[in-house]
């Protein structure tokens, strides 16, 4: 074996590590261990300075190894791979010690956070000894596009990328494209018809000859990968095999159900409704009761469902906007009405929302202002001699008085929740979702559209809530990220596979029983079990599970592993001792 | 002075990683004994894995994985539960108390709960008093 030849490169990250970690005595420490050549401390190693810092000490002292302790592999494994393709190392001859995430954000006790940094350290520098350089494959990237969920942002990407002469297959659960924006009838905060604007872009869908509408239809079943992959969906009752090479997840959002909320009555009061519901009444133009009445009070009530600990933490982010729009819509409906606006905080941000609030508040609408933690308003049928249908009570904050309020139309702003297939598709798609169940992007602040499962991007508002611009921009980004991988052909995959040593094999063929992608096969006349490096996505779960230690779960190997397991606890032990 | 012990944790790359790497993003505080290694699939975690660090003297072992069903690989998390409980059965045959191997599911988002567990399994291993397995092999070889 050639001479290792280790460079060790501990990072400040500004003061994020600096602060809890003594760089600069875990480099002094590591650079006597065995095969370390060189360690220094620095700024920022992912900034140009800093990788170049590798490059030149690479080329310098004739490093063969590099270890960067610093923020979370995820985060910037490939940047630094890639600084060592630039000096001409094998990528994979790097290694990453976590001592951002996994050290000094999560602990306050500096010299423990240290002696922890060294240990880690330590280990990287063990496995780094071990690694071995890697070939990367290229594969050849299917130009077609699934696309799951018609809504704005699936038409919105579908168009996109077909504008660019590239195959697209749009998928719909429903019997029609359009999603919620079809549902509503002006879009806040600049009042634009959504019926024209979603009517002109279906028609654009149904007349590009390169995307296939799907309606009715859903993905149950995926296999592939990146550049590859495959589904059987059915067409009029046929089965029809799709293949592509990316996959852009759109399937929207879901409205809060509130009847849940007791003090809403809603199911129970006729003249309780939606906003979802509201923007039915808008669309058909008129705004009445359920018997037909004009109302002479309207009250539109914030946060249904939303930044309460009973339902949903978050802020759905749209509703306060479109309530000032309904605020709006019914002044202009009904110029005589009373109008309450009971707020738990104003939160109408972005573009024209600002201005949209204070044209309402010229027009004569009374703001209430209620907090979510001293109970919600709480709405009754009126008695007789009221001139109303229903009282409102509510502890309004400001005043600091419980007052009461008249209405015959309640507009509920009920929450934006994620769609009840998210669950599911995360686990066809492999995309991860947060606890509210909204997919999650591969990076919140680096990688918005992209997930953890190559060739997999998320837009719109399954990825959190969002208006119409928001998701449209997100649509419009992932289509290009997808047409990025179109116009390159080709990319490179992973290469951390299996391999089976033949001559350690006894052909028991317990790897078979375990490979989820069936990727193992048996050859017969060698006795040996063969694994197919194209299905193999790199799990590992076979060098577990082999009795002979025949498999090498390569970049992953058992005397990588080991080694790093030797490395962390030796120092660990060490520093304990001292 | 305090026992301190010595934690060695195998978090798969997708979920429970990921979520380690949020429990630091909302800078969330949990005891410092925990080293943790990344393997892509909690399925990936093989018997000697475990036990090599036991021998080299590590107190507890924390395995996780993703929930089930959430193996980015469909069912690594299975093939390691089975693992985990074959193991379990056999450190306690070596003289290791079973309550030091802990296998756990940590989604992507789950970071508060992965400091958590965190805490709550340093604590009972803690507890536990040091591992006796080191000395052992120590006079055996
Ligand atoms: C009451 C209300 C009022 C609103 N008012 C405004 C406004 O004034 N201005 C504004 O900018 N925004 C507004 N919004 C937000 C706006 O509706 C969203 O930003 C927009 O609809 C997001 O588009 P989308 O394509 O991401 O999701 P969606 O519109 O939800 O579309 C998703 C599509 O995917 C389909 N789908 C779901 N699951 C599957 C599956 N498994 N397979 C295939 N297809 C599937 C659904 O059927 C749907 O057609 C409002 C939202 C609501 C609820
Ligand atoms: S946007 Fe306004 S109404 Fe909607 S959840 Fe946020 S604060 Fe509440
Ligand atoms: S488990 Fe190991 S020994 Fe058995 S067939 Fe597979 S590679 Fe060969
Ligand atoms: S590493 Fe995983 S996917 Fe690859 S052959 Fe082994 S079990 Fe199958
Ligand atoms: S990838 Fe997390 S358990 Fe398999």
């Amino acid at each position: 074996m050639e001479e290792v030849r280790i460079g060790v490169y501990v990072c400040w990250c500004g003061n994020n590590i600096a602060k809890m970690v003594d760089v600069q005595d875990v480099a002094m420490e590591v650079e006597t261990l065995p095969n370390v050549v060189i360690a220094r401390d620095y700024k920022y190693m992912c900034s140009d300075p800093g990788q170049d810092l590798i490059i030149s000490d690479i080329k310098k002292h004739r490093l063969n190894r590099v270890v960067v302790s610093a923020c979370s592999p995820r985060i910037h494994e490939l940047t630094f791979r890639k600084a060592l393709e630039h000096a001409g190392l094998n990528p994979y001859m790097f290694e990453m010690a976590n001592i951002r995430e996994h050290v000094s954000w999560v602990h306050n006790d500096r010299e423990e956070a240290t002696r922890k940094a060294k240990s880690l350290v330590a280990a990287a520098i063990n496995r780094v000894c071990w690694h071995e350089s890697l070939e990367k494959r290229s594969v050849e990237i299917n130009p077609a596009t699934l696309i799951i969920g018609g809504g704005i942002s699936g038409i919105t990407a579908a168009l996109e990328i077909a504008d660019a002469g590239k195959q697209v297959y749009l998928v719909e659960k429903s019997a029609q494209l359009g999603g919620f924006a079809s549902k509503m009838c002006l879009t806040s905060p600049f009042m634009y018809s959504t019926t024209q604007m979603i009517r002109a872009k279906i028609n654009k869908v149904m007349n590009n000859p390169n995307i296939q509408v799907l309606l009715n239809t859903q993905i149950e079943e995926l296999s592939g990968y990146l550049g590859n992959f495959t589904t059987t969906v059915s067409e009029d009752g046929r089965d029809l095999e799709l293949k592509f090479g990316n996959i852009i997840v759109t399937i929207g959002l879901k409205a809060f159900d509130p009847s849940v909320i007791e003090n809403y009555k809603y199911g129970i009061l006729p003249d309780v409704v939606t906003s979802l519901e509201f923007e039915g009444m808008l669309k058909a133009g008129k705004i009445e009761t359920r018997d037909g009445r004009i109302p002479r009070h309207v009250a539109v009530i914030h946060c249904v469902g939303s930044r309460n600990a009973t339902y949903h933490d978050y802020c759905s982010r749209l509703c306060c906007k479109n309530a000032l729009k309904y605020a709006n819509m019914v002044r202009a409906a009904i110029p005589g009405a009373n109008i309450f606006e009971m707020y738990a905080d104003m939160r109408a941000m972005g573009n024209g929302c600002e201005e949209l609030y204070s044209v309402t508040s010229k027009k004569n609408v009374m703001f209430l202002m209620f907090d979510q933690h001293n109970g919600l308003p709480e709405i009754r049928k009126a008695g007789p001699k009221d001139n109303c249908d229903m009282i409102i009570e509510l502890d309004e904050k400001l005043s600091g008085e419980r007052i009461e309020v008249p209405a015959d139309l309640v507009i509920l702003m009920v929450a934006i929740e994620a769609h009840e297939e998210a669950k599911r598709l995360a686990q066809v798609t492999g995309v991860s979702m947060c606890g509210n169940q909204f997919f999650i992007e591969r990076h919140p602040k680096l990688d918005p559209v992209a997930t953890t499962t190559d060739g997999v991007y998320v837009a719109g508002s399954c990825q959190a809530p969002k208006d119409i611009p928001d998701s449209v921009a997100q649509a419009r980004a992932a289509a290009a990220r997808v047409l990025c991988t179109i116009s390159k052909g080709n990319v490179e995959v992973e290469v951390t596979t299996a391999e089976v040593n033949e001559d350690r094999c006894c052909g028991c063929q317990t790897c078979i029983s375990v490979c989820p992608y069936t990727a193992i096969t048996f050859d017969e006349e060698k006795s040996v079990s063969v694994v197919n490096e194209v299905l193999c996505k790199g799990c590992g779960t076979c060098g577990s599970t082999c009795p002979t230690g025949a498999i090498r779960a390569q970049h992953f190997t058992d005397l990588q592993i080991l080694s790093q397991i030797d490395g962390l606890l030796e120092k660990s032990m060490e520093l304990k001792e001292v | 002075m305090e026992f301190e012990p010595t934690i060695v944790s195998f978090l798969c790359n997708w979920c429970s990683y990921t979520g380690a790497d949020l429990a630091g993003t909302s800078r969330l505080k949990y005891a410092h004994n925990i080293r943790i290694i990344r393997t892509m699939c909690s399925g990936r975690v093989d018997p000697t894995f475990v036990l090599e660090s036991f021998k080299k003297g590590a107190d507890g072992i924390l395995i996780c994985g993703c929930h089930p069903g959430d193996c980015h690989y469909h069912e690594g998390n299975y093939k390691c539960l089975r693992r985990y409980h074959l193991l379990k059965k056999y450190i306690k045959q070596m003289g290791i108390e079973p309550e030091r191997l802990h296998l756990e599911w940590i989604s992507a988002s789950e970071g508060k709960q992965f400091a958590e567990l965190v805490d709550r399994f340093t604590g009972s291993i803690r507890e536990l008093g040091p591992s006796r397995i080191k000395e052992v092999v120590n006079t055996l070889s």
